[in-house]
């Protein structure tokens, strides 16, 4: 079986393996390509670290609508029956 | 008029977390309107039907998740009609040998989003990056990286294929870490 793996390939298999996706032997062939390749390593890190701090921003403040739009959506609900 | 003070009152208390869950959901802020809109349109012309029920939050959360199923659905009709081809995923990413264009070379981030002075930056960043992505993608990615669901979940409340939520996520990844590459460097070039 061939190693080697085309960059396209490489970043199919980084976002697979996000989704517990991938054989051990692919594991083994995107380990195998990262040596050789800088911008697929470098993807492959900032990919994950984009992943990992994602979750936060579930924790960013509300958004809140203002007084005027909350009488707006009571308004044309009223009118609108 | 009572019931028109009853519904102001819904209104007040409940619209803020509404459209909270709605943006968290990736949707874009005009529709999260309209679907907030509608979302309180029908729970005022079924004010009736609800006085049996024991929550209002959760009523109006029944209604707002259907909401945004319907609204998911036309949207993922347009992607099946449109199927997504596999094969163009990282068309602007890849040469005809599929290596990295020159063009699309990932390079390093000039901030340091793990620096406390800079991660509010890169959060603002971040939803802007996301906002520019299609408004499936971005619920897509929403739905996965924000919210946590499994892929199982997403593909039902979307109504989406599994091949199709591969592909839209895929890209999402894509263009998110190119568009944060080239406006990340852009701020700190300043």
């Amino acid at each position: 079986m061939k190693v080697s793996l085309t960059c396209k390939k490489a970043v199919d298999l980084i976002s697979k393996k996000e989704e517990g996706k991938i054989t051990l032997w692919q594991r083994f062939q995107l380990w195998n390509h990262f040596v050789e390749c800088s911008l697929c390593k470098l993807f492959n890190l900032q990919n994950k670290s984009i992943v990992d701090s994602l979750p936060r921003l579930k924790n960013e403040p509300e958004e809140l609508l203002s007084a005027n739009e909350k009488k707006e959506i009571v308004d044309f609900s009223i009118q609108a029956k | 008029m009572q019931s028109e003070k009853e519904f102001t009152t819904w209104v007040e208390d409940y619209s803020d977390i509404l459209f909270g869950y709605l943006l968290k959901h990736g949707l874009p802020k005009e529709i999260a309107r309209d679907i907030l809109q509608e979302t309180f349109l029908a729970a005022w012309r079924n004010m009736d039907s609800f006085r049996a029920e024991a929550s209002v939050k959760n009523w109006l959360f029944v209604i707002l998740k259907n909401k945004i199923t319907d609204h998911y659905r036309k949207l993922a009709n347009k992607v099946s009609e449109n199927s997504i081809d596999l094969d163009t995923v990282g068309e602007h990413f890849f040469d005809n040998s599929d290596h990295w264009n020159k063009g699309a070379y990932p390079q390093n981030f000039k901030g340091n989003f793990e620096s406390p002075v800079e991660t509010k930056e890169f959060y603002k960043l971040l939803r802007t990056c996301g906002n520019r992505l299609k408004e499936i993608q971005n619920a897509v990615f929403s739905m996965k990286y924000i919210e946590g669901l499994s892929s199982e979940e997403i593909c039902k409340e979307l109504n989406i294929s599994s091949s199709n939520y591969w592909v839209l996520i895929h890209r999402a990844k894509l263009q998110l870490r190119a568009c944060l590459q080239k406006n990340w460097m852009e701020i700190q070039d300043l």
